[in-house]
């Protein structure tokens, strides 16, 4: 006991930035990539060079996103950068709620918005620690049993699993648990985009990279504009799945798993396609 | 005379009667209660010319009789900043603190409490003894001396000038402080090392690692910085700028002393033992 204080205060200095550090680099960087991937459902509609069997539009969003997971699955010691992420997303929550409970909130005196986004630091943090255990546990883990509709994600159906778990059900209907489910993304995502954003503000004083007020203000508007662009590809990842019949997703996810075998299908049609024509 | 010719002030009322409402605590850790007092102020009176007015007839304006006010001032000019009190709602100098200001009109209230951070001693009368602790942790002073002449110093540029000179202005009065989240009230001496030392004390050390004399002991306050209670407690909430009646850029101190603890800790790294 009375050594790790003792390490907590020696290395004091180390851990706080640490912690800092890896709220921008692996975490926020992740949460960069993982949102373009995600709102790829969207974004991937207008994706010309999607999977050739995705024919209508919103087929294309369930090909491209499919494509990217395919994509990330095939990187190399993918457990081990998954690792990396998990630890540092642990580190960073543990010392973050430790570090979080030396203040006290007094926004009721104090109303600034600098003292606001403070008080929000700290509750989104909170709120995006829960929400991405939860995440990370149904989605990636299995823990099928906290998912209404008790969907399990599959990479190979990506779009359709996801679309089932945020719907509670994977015949096309959405159930009150999918509706709740959905709510709790729109605010765990929300909160987390909140909190990188805020926290690359509040990083660059941290760290001395801005000093004078107006550079303050200046790195204040990049990181404006930075949640900005990530809040929109976050919702309209949600929105995306949420409104996707996992029925209709699935049969492209399985178009894609049949065409992904060896033969090559323009360079040689396959002769069953002929016959029916009379 | 119209001493401020502010816009949006409006103009006071001559021979008005106000309701001043004050936390009271009869001694270090006695319980606090409320207690109100109907005056007339004088034309351009302070916080400080009210509560002598109340101390001269100590009558709450129930009718009842209680014991006069205390509180603590000093220079009666914004220096020194022994009067600080919070003021409907928010801490400031009760010296420079003009009723005519904020209660122009009858029936006016007035609300004035203690700071929280610091325990009180009675009434309205604080013990800042934890903030000058605090800026003996970062050495906040020039090393001089010595059992020989160390002569004059270095010159100092004009452009650094400028910038010091808005950081020699603190006079401790604890607002910075008050109105930091992650600054709260510690009873216990022994966690005074340990717990957030205060925007007050990081100007300070910037102010003295400046100092073409402070700077020899820079390192000192950089590595009393680095430890639990230092720079990396301050949660940016950014209140302590904002409440400074000195005007002191606190945050640009702030992050000042965050890229010099940066730096610091980087030569430590590769350099130190
Ligand atoms: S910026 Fe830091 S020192 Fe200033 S009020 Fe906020 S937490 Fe306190
Ligand atoms: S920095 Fe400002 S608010 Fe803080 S003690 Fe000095 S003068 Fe007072
Ligand atoms: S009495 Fe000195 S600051 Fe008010």
């Amino acid at each position: 006991m009375s050594t790790r204080q003792g390490f907590l205060e020696r290395r004091y200095f180390l851990l706080r930035r640490l912690h800092s550090l890896t709220g921008i680099v692996p975490i926020g960087l992740f949460l960069i990539m993982h949102l373009t991937t995600n709102s790829s459902i969207v974004w991937g509609m207008m994706n010309k060079r999607a999977d050739h069997s995705a024919h209508a539009v919103s087929e294309r969003g369930v090909a491209t996103f499919q494509e990217e997971v395919n994509w990330i699955n095939g990187l190399p010691a993918i457990l081990l950068i998954e690792i990396v992420l998990w630890l540092s997303i642990a580190f960073h929550a543990v010392f973050g709620v430790y570090y979080a409970r030396t203040g006290r909130f007094n926004t009721d005196r104090y109303r600034y918005q600098d003292n606001w986004r403070y008080m929000l630091q700290r509750i989104t943090g909170y709120i995006a620690l829960l929400f991405i255990f939860y995440h990370v546990a149904t989605l990636r883990w299995g823990w099928s049993w906290l998912v209404p509709g008790g969907t399990t994600w599959d990479h190979a159906y990506a779009s359709s699993t996801l679309a089932a778990a945020l719907r509670g059900s994977a015949d096309g209907n959405v159930t009150i648990g999918g509706v709740l489910v959905s709510l709790f993304y729109v605010l765990g995502v929300t909160s987390s985009v909140f909190h990188f954003a805020n926290g690359l503000w509040t990083a660059a004083i941290t760290w001395g990279i801005t000093i004078s007020v107006q550079a303050q203000r200046r790195w204040g508007m990049v990181c404006l504009g930075l949640g900005t662009g990530l809040m929109a590809m976050a919702w309209a990842s949600i929105i995306g799945f949420a409104t996707l019949d996992p029925r209709k997703a699935q049969i492209v996810e399985e178009r894609m798993l049949g065409t992904h075998a060896p033969p090559a299908p323009e360079a040689t049609p396959p002769p069953a396609e002929s016959p029916p024509e009379p | 005379m119209s001493a401020q010719p502010s816009a949006s002030r409006t103009p006071p009322i001559a021979g008005r009667r106000i309701r001043i409402k004050v936390k009271r605590a009869d001694g270090p850790g006695k319980p606090s209660r409320w207690e109100e007092f109907e005056v007339q102020p004088e034309p351009n009176a302070n916080i400080i010319s009210v509560l002598q007015q109340i101390a001269a007839n100590p009558v709450t304006a129930e009718g009842d009789h209680t014991s006069p006010v205390a509180w603590d001032s000093g220079c009666l000019e914004e220096v020194c900043g022994a009067c600080t009190m919070v003021i409907n709602g928010r801490v400031r100098q009760s010296c420079s603190c003009l009723i005519d200001d904020i209660a122009p009109a009858p029936g006016d209230v007035i609300t004035l409490e203690p700071m929280e951070k610091f325990p009180v001693v009675r009434d309205l009368w604080v013990d800042r003894a934890r903030l000058f602790h605090n800026l003996k942790r970062v050495k906040a002073w020039v090393p001089i001396d010595g059992t020989y002449s160390l002569g004059h110093g270095p010159t100092e540029s004009a452009a650094q000038q400028a910038v010091r000179y808005v950081l020699s202005t603190c006079m401790s009065c604890g607002c910075c402080l008050e109105a930091c989240p992650q600054f709260t009230l510690e009873d216990d001496e022994t966690r005074w090392d340990t717990t957030f030392i205060g925007a007050h004390a990081i100007s300070q050390a910037r102010l003295f690692n400046m100092h073409e004399t402070g700077r020899q002991t820079k390192a000192d306050r950089l590595d009393a910085l680095l430890g639990p209670g230092g720079v990396s407690d301050c949660g940016n909430a950014q209140n302590c700028v904002k409440v400074c009646p000195k005007e002191i850029p606190l945050t640009e101190s702030i992050a000042a002393i965050g890229r010099a603890t940066t730096l610091h800790a980087i030569a430590q790294w590769f350099s130190g033992r």
